[in-house]
């Protein structure tokens, strides 16, 4: 009897503890996207980071110059729309933070690459899929593996494809370059517009194909939570799969104030404690593992971060 | 959200408790939305998933990401891809969907990759029993007392095809619960140990509806049921009072022509489609290396299970048009417009035999009136036979052209062609023309003429040995 009353009290203390952590990681997050505004509207400053608010500014202004220069117009006034569009992606909370979550995502790549040489395009895993069986499974690796290729490549240049985009945020995208451009261009603007929506394809973006890898694997999909098996993309998309959130939140939860939100991702994704202590300490070597995880079951873990707020890309 | 069947029907605990992924990477099926976001036509897994989300098909979509998913590609104009996921109180399912807008229409294609079914983790097994206590508690009908011989103690309930049984039940309390619903396939007279009894079908006087018991024990302080709560439930609603007496007429004179019928067909889809999952998952060696000689056993239980699944859809469909008061919703149709879309879902299966579907050339279509999807299950059935009976390599044609001044449809193929004799029973019922074992019923090109005939039009066939299979569908003019 004894036992049992104690292991209700330890219960419910795993849990008020998630769920505090979980408060005050939301605390965080909510100040996440304000700051990143104020920081690109003011040059100076370092505090959040200067390689991820370049690598930010540095896509928001790429994806600025490929949607003028899909509209075929002359240089003359063409880095003043630039820089007007930009202005305007950087008043959509969601568009920015999806820029953020690639920023940070780049980020953990460039970590794990340092620190235990795990390839930023080609993991483990991404090499068993290459060599499936499947037909299906193995053209959609080939795929992803040529979209992350191309991934890396463009982050190392602070750049981003414009089809690259989640649909909606292209969709925003598209708005803004209306938006931006005079009676003139109206017709040219239509042009473009009509040209890029035709070409794109969701499920052909890496985002899309990631998540066809993940979604193929079925239960399997567990095995993309081990960070230095699935390599930082997908095991990002499995993270977001598995824990039924958006894929932006997924990668911010890998930073580290937001320790709390990982922890019960990954258990809501249904990883067992043992391997998700495994994860944290690869993540985040300094800290003390949480315990009594164990009594943690997946389905309260769900709930508990369905209940937290949400992050503003969601 | 509809009650599952207890494990007393079907062993699910003991197929799960290996743990299984249902399903395969790949393309998994299709389905077109209407302008207005509707589900116009679906193929299984999604099919299956807006009828439980309480959806119908026909009709606006049921699950609300994908509903959300369609309309901005149908608004934005682009292809986009989402990552569907839903659970219910067994299973986990998830697929990757490609939403295209249609060409010059308003509507979106969809395309299913990946459909996963995955049980639920063993920790949520106790969670979720809970749950379907807690719903079947709201969801019964017929709630009674029982002690520890399961005599009535009290009974509640209303319904009104259950106001027979109820006050028999009333008038009788102190006698067994069995006196008066009787649980099927119960050969041993009460008392019978509850756990035989919770879960098990029974038929309830008076009412037409299938039925289901649930005992939940009442413990007592040794940990033996005192007593029970009996619970009836069932998977229909009840019927509303004043149609009761027309449905009631309508439903004796068909009763004659109920075959699986439309209670029984739900719940045996359910085990057929974990038998091919199963299955699948055996063949595609998803748990680990194995013999080709069982991977290929496994392919063949896939097969029959499929064949056993497509049967279950014929008699539900044999089951509507025979009923009495079955009629159609005549519309403006573009005929190019069904064929286009019939070929287009069975495109893959025609290639996979290398099977070539030719069209009609141009885009002026004819038009005649009829029910948009009865003509396109009509033209889906004509061109899947086609696939089916003819050597690979060879084409099948259709042609839309008038006849005798009304619009006529042709499905012509290269296949061994039909006997004067053949071409006379083709349309009866169960009519196999000898052939077994490729999975079909018998009942397709029966209920294609019958939906041909309720929409006043006809299927025909021309008798043409050795030149191939012409089968002729005219309908009304627009």
């Amino acid at each position: 009897m004894i036992e049992a009353a104690a292991s209700v009290a330890s219960n419910e203390t795993v849990e008020a503890v998630a769920r505090q952590e979980l408060a005050r990681g939301d605390a965080r997050a909510e100040t996440v996207v304000p700051i990143l505004r104020h920081l690109l509207a003011n040059d100076d400053n370092s505090v959040f980071g200067d390689d991820i608010l370049a690598r930010v500014r540095g896509m928001a202004e790429d994806l600025a110059r490929q949607l003028v220069e899909e509209t075929g117009s002359d240089d003359a006034d063409g880095d003043e729309t630039v820089a007007a569009i930009a202005a305007l992606f950087y008043e959509n909370e969601g568009f920015l933070a999806h820029l953020h979550a690639l920023a940070m995502e780049w980020q953990l790549t460039e970590r794990m690459l340092a620190r235990v040489t795990l390839d930023p395009v080609l993991s483990p895993l991404m090499q068993s899929l290459v060599a499936s069986s499947e037909e299906a499974t193995q053209t959609v690796a080939m795929k992803a593996l040529a979209a992350q290729a191309r991934f890396v490549q463009g982050q190392r240049r602070m750049t981003l494809p414009l089809c690259e985009l989640p649909g909606d945020h292209l969709h925003f995208a598209l708005l803004c370059l209306a938006n931006c451009v005079g009676e003139g261009g109206a017709q040219a603007v239509a042009r473009a517009e009509g040209a890029i929506r035709a070409r794109f394809d969701e499920a052909g973006s890496r985002l899309g194909l990631l998540a066809q890898l993940i979604t193929g694997m079925g239960s399997g999909a567990i095995a993309a939570l081990s960070l230095t098996h699935a390599g930082c993309a997908l095991f990002l998309t499995a993270l977001a799969i598995g824990s039924n959130q958006d894929r932006d939140a997924a990668v911010l939860s890998t930073n580290d104030g937001q320790l709390a939100r990982l922890l019960l991702g990954l258990r809501s994704a249904g990883m067992k404690p043992d391997a998700i202590c495994e994860q944290l300490v690869l993540l985040h070597p300094e800290i003390t593992l949480p315990t009594g995880l164990e009594r943690l079951d997946a389905e309260r873990a769900a709930a508990i971060l369905a209940a937290g707020g949400s992050y503003p890309g969601v | 959200m509809r009650s599952e069947p207890r494990p007393f029907l079907l062993p699910v605990a003991a197929i799960r408790a290996s743990e299984k992924v249902f399903g395969k990477p790949g393309f998994a099926g299709r389905a077109l939305t209407d302008a207005d976001d509707r589900l116009v036509v679906a193929d299984q897994p999604l099919a299956g998933l807006q009828r439980r989300c309480g959806g119908d098909l026909p009709g606006l979509i049921a699950i609300p990401a994908l509903l959300e998913a369609v309309r901005k590609s149908r608004r934005y104009g682009m292809k986009l891809a989402r990552t569907l996921s839903a659970q219910d109180s067994e299973d986990r399912y998830t697929a990757f969907i490609e939403i295209v807008p249609r060409d010059g229409e308003p509507g979106c294609q969809i395309s299913i990759h990946n459909w996963r079914v995955t049980p639920l983790p063993e920790a949520n097994q106790q969670l979720a029993e809970e749950r379907r206590t807690a719903i079947e508690r709201h969801a019964a009908e017929i709630w009674a007392m029982l002690d520890a011989e399961q005599r009535l103690q009290a009974v509640q309930g209303s319904a009104p095809d259950l106001t027979q049984t109820l006050s028999a039940m009333q008038e009788g309390l102190g006698r067994p619960w069995t006196d008066f619903v009787v649980p099927q396939g119960m050969s041993h007279m009460q008392p019978v140990h509850w756990r035989l009894l919770d879960g098990a079908a029974v038929t309830i006087e008076g009412s037409e509806r299938a039925w289901r018991a649930h005992l939940l024990p009442r413990l007592g302080q040794a940990g033996e049921p005192n007593g029970f709560e009996l619970l009836l439930v069932s998977d229909e609603a009840p019927p509303e009072p004043q149609r009761n007496r027309r449905n009631g007429d309508a439903g004796k004179a068909t009763s004659g022509t109920r075959l699986v019928g439309r209670e029984v067909a739900p719940a045996l889809r359910q085990p057929i489609s974990r038998i091919i999952a199963n299955a699948e998952s055996i063949r595609t060696r998803l748990a680990g290396p194995l013999a080709d000689d069982y991977a290929d056993y496994a392919s063949e239980i896939t097969a029959a299970g499929q064949h056993l699944l497509g049967l279950l859809d014929d008699l539900s469909d044999l089951e509507v048009v025979e009923s009495p008061d079955f009629s159609t919703a005549p519309d403006r149709i573009d005929l190019m417009e069904v064929a286009r879309q019939a070929a287009g879902i069975l495109s893959v299966r025609g290639k996979e035999k290398g099977i070539r579907l030719v069209l009609p050339n141009g885009t002026d279509g004819l038009e005649a009136t009829a029910e948009f999807r009865r003509v396109l299950q009509i033209l889906l059935n004509l061109l899947g036979n086609a696939i089916a009976y003819s050597p690979s390599g060879s084409e099948v044609w259709v042609r839309i052209e008038p006849h005798e001044g009304k619009p006529r449809v042709t499905v012509a193929d290269q296949g061994p062609g039909l006997s004067e004799e053949d071409a006379g029973r083709i349309f009866d019922k169960f009519e196999r023309l000898g052939r077994s074992g490729d999975g079909g019923s018998g009942l397709g090109l029966y209920i294609s003429r019958r939906l041909a005939r309720a929409m006043g039009g006809d299927l025909s066939v021309e008798a043409a040995p050795g030149q191939g299979a012409r089968f002729m569908l005219d309908l009304p003019a627009a």
